[in-house]
């Protein structure tokens, strides 16, 4: 295998050879450069070959590209012989590392020389879970040996680590606390990172993780570590005691040869030459940062205020309103403007609610935090209110409840009162407009008035007519009713002198069997006088009893009213005259014409 | 009867407020709103003097002026409202209280007395003309107490009753709108074109004031 690689080497310094000599036999350009491969991933490195032909040793200098780092990782010159022709030649290996993805040019190192173009791509590849796996050989550690900084835990094969610097630890449930997560990544040992950071405890929230990472570059025991820094807020959930770390998925590029024959690309210490003769490949890793240690308090329940609503921080509280000066039914804006660092997404606040002598309507709030992660900043709070008196008026302080980590209690920080001076409605006032005074210029409203009257009427305390206000409809009500109760009086005792005796039928067919029976009695008719008057009650009865009036008989009257009354009487007299020819005497008739019309109007006897 | 119309004048006497409101007041508070370049306070106050004393040539006049002169439409009164409002409230509830004891006194004596029929139902038919007087001034002055007048220029008309909410259209200085509902510090307002949307109370005048207290002068 070395020696079919030794092959490899020997073709391509002849293939270089050669290309050199044409360019040398052209003579233009004497300088030339070249860059390998030419389209590479964000993370990866490409190599820059600048090449001297002949004697002339023209200086060259490094270029300068904005998103692209150059280091100069090696020199060589040598003597070529073409064609019985010795021609020396001079390069510079420079290691180019790209720092964002995008299409570089690299200017022409002289004057007639064309400029390179490098194409870098994101960092591609999905995040794979696996860790080197336990069955997998472990590849040799690059690095042995050196200090490595304070909480640095290099991987095993030292081309990464994940630091996660938390500032405290002791934190409070619903505390926001600033974390920085640092993935270091070993120049040309990484090829790619495949995702943002996270946390492997499911108890704990990363909140604003900022997309875009600070970078910088960092010495690790000797080698150059490219470092990217992300900021975040710490969420904590639940009480308890955890152990926390950070893991990073990455693209590492591990070793496949033994170290003694990767000596000398150690020493380069180039991907370059590893690329180039298959001495890595790529695996995905997932690599952690050391657990810490974090205690999770719950809030204390003593001494809570009512208005707490979660913000745990330190805070500080201002207040003012505008404008100062306004009309009754003015809207004004009362604002509460809370300073600190903390938990803002819990500061909340209802501001004023319910004071006398003032509308107040439900506060917006806006937030502009001082750092990328949103823990420090201003939250202002912005409350419509409407003063309903004029006058001096006073908006009453603002208060805030919040849970200082620090000092380990609640605190409750208070604005001074704010002095509104109110006036009123010029809809409201009857006072005259105040003129700028006489000399001022009237309006064009003014040129066609009709003059001023002469005020001789008395004013009245209202524009609603006294026939719709509530407190005069009393005397028209009372007009009413006094009127309603004197007609129906005297209706009734107009009805009252209208009607006649109580003894004397009022229907029409009472009369008229009144009349027929007074005829018969007249006339000495028993027959007639009881017969007008059984046929009279017969209709009756039967309507009361629901039977048919054929049925109303003398017995069937015994059997419903008994024999002791009036009524059965009469039915029996009616028969004993019509079948027997009894005539019943005068004074007989007389006390039947008193009964019977009671009867027809009663339906009974008396 | 008579006791009860005697405690009604006692009533409306102590009523009458001297820092209240008079027709000639009120007319040449408009005067002076008018002279200040100030259309919408200066047609509220006409409109309320015309409230006081609906036939005065004057006030008529200086509300068609101020109105033409700020380019709002004029409000010319119809043949019915000028025959129901040809006396001032005042009267008319008189004249209404005195037509409702006559149509009352002329049922009770039609209960008491057949007789004079004639001069009964001519005395009915008088109390209830001076009833129907006042029950017309009550209709024609209905719409006018629940108008407003816009005193701010270019008034925000907007879609919901909170400070806040969206405008959907403006005002001028002037304009009588119709109050349909009142929300906290808003009116829901119906203009003549039949456009309707919230106004705040700073911006809009009742003719008809909201509350019956006035504001001392300070």
């Amino acid at each position: 295998m070395s020696g079919y690689l030794r092959l490899v080497r020997l073709m391509t310094a002849v293939v270089l050879g050669t290309f050199a000599t044409a360019v040398a036999l052209a003579d233009d350009p004497l300088v030339y450069a070249t860059i390998q491969p030419a389209q590479i991933a964000l993370g990866e490195s490409a190599q820059l070959t600048i090449t001297n032909l002949g004697d002339t040793t023209s200086p060259i200098t490094l270029p300068v590209v904005s998103g692209l780092k150059f280091e100069i990782i090696g020199r060589t010159r040598e003597i070529q012989l073409i064609n019985g022709t010795t021609l020396p030649s001079s390069s510079i290996v420079m290691r180019v590392t790209p720092q964002i993805a995008g299409i570089f040019t690299i200017p022409a190192v002289t004057p007639k020389a064309q400029p390179l173009v490098l194409q870098v791509t994101a960092a591609s590849g999905g995040i794979s879970s696996a860790q080197t796996s336990p069955g997998a050989p472990i590849p040799p550690p690059i690095l042995s040996g050196g200090s490595i900084p304070k909480g640095i835990h290099l991987t095993d094969d030292g081309s990464a680590y994940v630091r996660l610097s938390i500032p405290k630890r002791e934190v409070y449930v619903g505390e926001s606390v600033p974390v920085d997560i640092e993935v270091g990544m070993r120049s040309g040992f990484v090829s790619s990172l495949n995702g943002l950071p996270r946390l492997t405890d499911d108890n704990f929230a990363l909140n604003n993780l900022s997309h875009q990472p600070e970078r910088t570059e960092k010495l690790i025991s000797g080698e150059q570590f490219v470092v990217f820094t992300w900021r975040s807020i710490l969420a904590v959930v639940k009480p308890g005691t955890f152990a926390l770390s950070a893991e990073a998925p990455l693209t590492v590029k591990i070793r496949t040869r033994p170290r003694r024959e990767s000596a000398l690309d150690d020493r380069f210490g180039d991907p370059f030459w590893q690329n180039l003769f298959g001495a890595t490949v790529p695996k995905d890793i997932n690599v952690k940062s050391p657990p810490q240690e974090l205690k999770v308090l719950e809030l204390p329940t003593e001494g809570r205020p009512a208005d707490f609503h979660g913000a745990i921080g330190t805070f500080s509280i201002a207040s003012d309103v505008s404008p100062a000066k306004a009309d009754v039914g003015d809207p004004l804006t009362l604002r509460m403007r809370i300073t600190g660092s903390g938990n803002f997404d819990r500061v909340d606040s209802t501001m004023l609610d319910h004071v006398d002598q003032w509308k107040t309507y439900p506060p917006k709030s806006s937030f502009n935090t001082s750092d990328p992660v949103g823990f420090s900043g201003m939250k202002t709070f912005e409350q419509p209110v409407i003063a309903s008196k004029p006058g001096a008026q006073e908006l009453p302080g603002l208060s805030f409840s919040y849970f200082d980590p620090n000092t380990r209690r609640y605190e409750t920080a208070r604005s001074a009162s704010l002095s509104v001076s109110i006036s009123p409605s010029l809809a409201d006032s009857l006072t005259p407009p105040q003129s700028a005074g006489n000399a001022a210029p009237e309006s064009r409203y003014a040129a066609g008035l009709r003059p001023d009257h002469v005020n001789t009427a008395t004013p009245a305390s209202s524009l609603i007519p006294p026939y719709l206000q509530p407190k005069l409809l009393g005397i028209p009500s009372f007009i009413v009713l006094a009127f309603a109760a004197g007609w129906a009086g005297a209706r009734r005792r107009r009805a009252l002198s209208r009607s006649e005796p109580a003894d004397r039928p009022s229907s029409r067919a009472a009369k008229r069997v009144l009349a027929q029976m007074q005829a018969a009695a007249r006339t000495g008719n028993a027959a007639g006088f009881f017969d007008a008057a059984r046929t009279a009650l017969q209709p009756l009865l039967a309507t009361r009893w629901q039977i048919e009036p054929e049925d109303v008989t003398t017995a069937e009257v015994a059997t419903r009213v008994g024999t002791q009354n009036d009524l059965h009487q009469l039915f029996a007299l009616a028969d004993e005259s019509k079948y027997s020819g009894r005539e019943p005497s005068a004074i007989d008739f007389a006390r039947w014409l008193r009964v019977v019309p009671l009867l027809l109007s009663n339906g009974k006897s008396t | 009867m008579v006791l009860c119309l005697l405690i009604g004048a006692v009533q409306v006497h102590a009523d009458s407020d001297p820092s209240g409101y008079s027709a000639a007041d009120l007319y040449n508070l408009g005067n002076s709103y008018a002279r200040m370049g100030k259309p919408g306070m200066a047609i509220l106050n006409y409109e309320r003097a015309s409230l006081l004393s609906a036939n005065d040539a004057d006030i008529d006049a200086n509300l068609q002026y101020v109105r033409a002169s700020a380019h709002l439409p004029g409000g010319k009164r119809g043949s019915f409202d000028r025959m129901a409002r040809f006396a001032s409230p005042f009267l008319l509830s008189w004249i209404g209280v005195f037509g409702l004891g006559v149509v009352g006194a002329s049922m009770i004596a039609a209960q008491l007395s057949p007789r004079h029929r004639l001069l009964r139902r001519g005395a009915m038919l008088l109390g209830l003309s001076m009833l129907g007087l006042t029950i017309c001034n009550g209709l024609a002055l209905w719409p006018i107490l629940h108008e407003g007048v816009i005193i701010t220029a270019a008034t925000p008309v907007r879609v919901s009753p909170v400070p806040m909410g969206d405008p959907l259209f403006t005002l001028p200085e002037g304009e009588t709108v119709k109050i349909a509902a009142e929300h906290e510090s808003f009116a829901l307002i119906e203009t003549r074109a039949g456009r309707t949307g919230w106004v705040a109370h700073p911006n809009l005048a009742p003719i008809v004031p909201r509350k019956q207290a006035v504001v001392p002068p300070e």
